[in-house]
């Protein structure tokens, strides 16, 4: 199939979040691509307008226009947005390597760390692509609320302002706003991180423990957050914004995220592989936890939401033991770890 | 540059300084102010009474009439300002002194470092006049970059840590076949009378780094750039100045480097055939540092106080020249310049043919980062962040490229020692006293010279520094003997010497200045050392 010569952007991933871009922008006008693994969703997208998979019972708009081909995905486009699970990232990354050229400004927008070497998505992108002018869409955006128009904001952040004005173009007049910054490893940070707090809120909500407790673990998993982001050179105020407890906030309250929904399981339960066979979306904070938790290891960092994430996850601990022992621990001054 | 190039290049440097600063009148009027409010400032403290006079009473009659002139007049005395700075900037090239130079160098590099007379040289050297080249190890990248000078304008860029590095990249870019190339050369090494005929003759420019008028800055940097755009191949440092502690650059002068991006994009906006610039990061390595004392003196002087000119080091002593170079040359000491792999303006490696590669070799249009709509522009914000990424590039280059040497290997094993036998000691009290212990047994400095040793080999094997042959070759105590030996050779005091069976922390300061070279590779961390 012939994709479009005209298309403004593309999108890479066929996911709900990354569906949920593309009709975004194709409500708006914008001369939209996508780039999908299989080719049945590719032919679904493009005849049936729909991707029951990841968006049951949407409806698509006309003009998106799908393909599996690499190469005629990227050809020309000025905007690359690249929305993948952070497992298939450096493969997919690699893939668009072979055909990105220099002027295409290329974003992504998962929320994921790279377990092995705990390289950013950005540092993916650096190692296997040619694109200098990268950056990092990032946000409270929950893709059924996005598709069903409702109001939204988001920040894309990278170093060069042509990334960021790019981005912010396309999105101009919709209603998804968004903001621009320059803190990469910020954004970053605060959109893995999220995912692990928001499994911890999960448990909690379990556990049937109710507002105050998701409150504290929401503050505190931000103080984590914002230590962990800081030590790899984030600015401390990006995690006051959209990407650190914005995204925080709707992660933790929504029944409807990903890794708030492995959280209460698991509380209730059920063991991490039947959470994670009974549903066809990838819960970034799973492997994020497992990530993070190595990196405090190794740079000493005290980070005990996410230790008992990954108690909970990887050691066999029990809902209960693993917030019990949060209760243990001692209590200190509220912001000690982040003066600095 | 030949005189036609010269007086072009002047030509556009004013011209391109000059419409930098536009016409609106209060702009021009501020750098008119801000330029001879430095100038002044400068001449206060120059030595020279007559000279400065006559350049205060120019300064004076400027000021008097730019407080009254319009801004088409301002433009003209602003004019006047860029002319004199690029005038006194501006060297020449001769080829005659060029054929002179390079035929003279390979067998007396040290008749150019100092004034004295050949033969008393010659006498005072062990071995007569001894050929340069048995000292001189030049390894890396170099017929790529030998290619690659047929193809665009080369911009070497060194690390510095002495001012003979500017004389051995002079020398090492005659030896590997090289077109000469242009460098800013500061003011110092012009004072000595010998080396500055060469200097000025060898397309050397002067940089007076007193001068601190933003202007001066900027004509500086647009001369560098201009030089680039007409083909001539540059040398210059991009750390700015010697390094103080004795450590690989960390942090670089963004605003020359990025006169690469900005005669690249000059070049495609003007079509020209051969546009490209290619950066050739490139490491020195020594044994012995000739001013090491004063440098690591200096920096550990409170932060703010330390001097960024120092004229009266080593450098301007021609006996401890002569002194450090017969040390030097009698214990068969090689020094190593490590040619990294070329980078474009942008930071990605480039080919023999001169084709960008990205991280995974597949070549890239390298041209399209600066299109907009499809044609070269010009965009500050985003030819800052590039220049950024290809300093970036030159740090990590510079730091694979590190050559450890005997006595950095040595001063690392003897400092974490120092520093773990007094834990929690604040570093100037160390220095100062040495902490607990005066000595250690040699079993355990061999010990801990080999686990340094075997932390190097580590990280060598993952491309993180490079093993000198001698290191490899050596046993643990041959290394150790021939570090100690160096050290005590040449320094006045030595960083450390044996006694008996155990070896002693002496000048602990230059303990730490060796120990440097090696700091930020993360031998330091424990993270590679174990």
């Amino acid at each position: 199939m012939s994709v479009s010569d005209k298309a403004e952007v593309v999108v890479v991933g066929g996911g709900s979040f990354g569906t949920a871009l593309a009709v975004i922008l194709r409500d708006l006008g914008r001369g939209v691509r996508m780039w999908v693994r299989r080719e049945e969703q590719a032919d679904e997208i493009n005849r049936e307008r729909s991707n029951e998979r990841y968006l049951p019972g949407r409806k698509l708009p006309e003009g998106i226009r799908a393909t599996t081909d690499m190469k005629e995905a990227i050809r020309g486009v000025p905007v690359v947005l690249l929305v993948v699970p952070s497992k298939s990232f450096r493969s997919v990354a690699r893939e668009v390597g072979e055909h990105l050229r220099g002027d295409q400004v290329l974003v992504h927008g998962t929320k994921g760390i790279e377990v092995e070497t705990f390289r950013r998505m950005s540092q993916v992108l650096r190692e296997e692509t040619c694109a200098l002018k990268v950056g990092v869409l990032s946000g409270p955006n929950l893709a059924g609320e996005m598709m069903a128009g409702h109001p939204a904001g988001s920040v894309v952040a990278s170093r060069y302002d042509e990334v960021v004005r790019a981005v912010q173009r396309l999105f101009a007049g919709g209603h998804l706003r968004v903001y621009g910054g320059r803190d990469v490893v910020g954004v970053e940070v605060g959109g893995a991180f999220k995912n692990v707090i928001a499994i911890a809120a999960g448990v909690a909500d379990g556990l049937g423990f109710g507002d105050n407790a998701r409150s504290l673990l929401v503050t505190r998993g931000l103080s984590e957050m914002a230590l962990l982001g800081v030590s790899m050179g984030g600015d401390v105020f990006t995690f006051g914004g959209l990407a650190g407890v914005g995204d925080l906030m709707a992660t933790c309250a929504s029944p409807s995220s990903r890794n708030h929904q492995v959280g209460e399981k698991i509380a209730r339960g059920k063991s991490l592989q039947e959470v994670q066979s009974s549903s066809p979306f990838v819960a970034e904070g799973i492997p994020t936890t497992r990530a993070v938790h190595l990196r405090a290891k190794q740079k000493g960092l005290h980070l005990p939401i996410t230790e008992a994430v990954h108690a909970l996850l990887y050691e066999g601990k029990t809902a209960a033991e693993a917030l019990s022992s949060l209760m243990a621990l001692p209590v200190g001054d509220e912001l000690s770890a982040l003066r600095y | 540059m030949d005189h036609k190039d010269r007086e072009r290049v002047l030509v556009e440097v004013v011209q391109r300084v000059l419409d930098a600063y536009g016409h609106e009148a209060q702009h021009l009027e501020q750098v008119i102010f801000d330029t001879i409010f430095e100038e002044r400032k400068r001449l206060e403290t120059e030595p020279d009474r007559d000279r400065t006079l006559k350049q205060a009473h120019q300064y004076d009659r400027v000021h008097a009439e730019a407080l009254h002139a319009d801004p088409v007049r301002q433009r003209e005395l602003l004019k006047g300002l860029i002319r004199t700075f690029a005038d006194e900037i501006v060297g020449h090239f001769d080829s005659r002194v060029y054929g002179l130079a390079t035929r003279a160098v390979p067998h007396g590099l040290n008749l150019l470092l100092n004034a004295m007379s050949p033969i008393k040289l010659a006498r005072s050297l062990p071995n007569g006049l001894r050929d340069m080249d048995e000292h001189l190890d030049i390894i890396g990248h170099v017929d790529t970059v030998k290619d690659l000078a047929k193809r665009g304008t080369l911009v070497m860029v060194p690390t510095h840590l002495s001012n003979l590095d500017s004389i051995l990249m002079g020398y090492a870019i005659y030896r590997m076949g090289l077109p000469p190339h242009v460098y800013g050369a500061g003011l110092n090494l012009f004072h000595n009378k010998l080396i500055g005929f060469f200097m000025h003759n060898l397309g050397a420019y002067k940089v007076d780094r007193r001068k601190k008028a933003y202007l001066y800055k900027d004509v500086l940097k647009t001369y560098a750039g201009c030089s680039m755009e007409i083909g001539y191949h540059n040398l210059f440092f991009p750390g700015g100045t010697r390094s103080r502690s004795g450590g690989v650059e960390r942090r670089l002068k963004l605003g020359l480097l990025g006169m690469g991006l900005n005669a690249y994009v000059h070049n495609l906006i003007a079509k020209k055939t051969k546009p490209d610039v290619f950066f050739v990061p490139v490491t020195i390595n020594y044994e012995l540092v000739l001013e090491a004392e004063t440098l690591i003196e200096d920096h550990l002087k409170e932060a703010g106080k330390g001097r960024y000119i120092i004229e009266d080091d080593e450098f301007s002593r021609p006996r401890v020249i002569l002194d450090f170079t017969k040390k030097l040359f009698s214990m068969d000491s090689r020094i190593h310049i490590v040619v990294g792999h070329p980078l474009d303006v942008f930071g990605n490696c480039v080919d023999e043919h001169g084709r960008s590669l990205d991280h995974r070799d597949r070549p890239i249009d390298r041209t399209r980062y600066v299109l907009r709509d499809g044609v070269p522009v010009f965009d500050r914000q985003r030819d800052e962040e590039l220049t950024r990424e290809l300093a970036h590039e030159i740090v990590k280059s510079y730091h694979a490229n590190t050559l450890p040497k005997s006595t950095h290997v040595l001063c690392t094993a003897v400092f974490q020692w120092l520093q773990e036998r007094s834990p929690g000691m604040d570093l100037y009290r160390l220095l100062r006293t040495g902490g607990s212990e005066e000595s250690m047994p040699m079993a355990e400095a061999y010990d801990r010279v080999e686990r340094t040793l075997t932390a190097l080999r580590r990280l060598s094997a993952e491309g993180g520094v490079l093993l000198d042959d001698e290191l490899t070759r050596l046993d643990v105590p041959g290394v150790v003997s021939h570090a100690l030996a160096h050290l005590s050779s040449y320094h006045r005091r030595p960083a450390a010497e044996r006694r008996g069976d155990r070896l002693f922390h002496v000048d602990r300061n230059l303990l730490l200045y060796y120990r440097n070279r090696l700091a930020g590779h993360g031998l330091e961390r424990g993270e590679v050392l174990q």
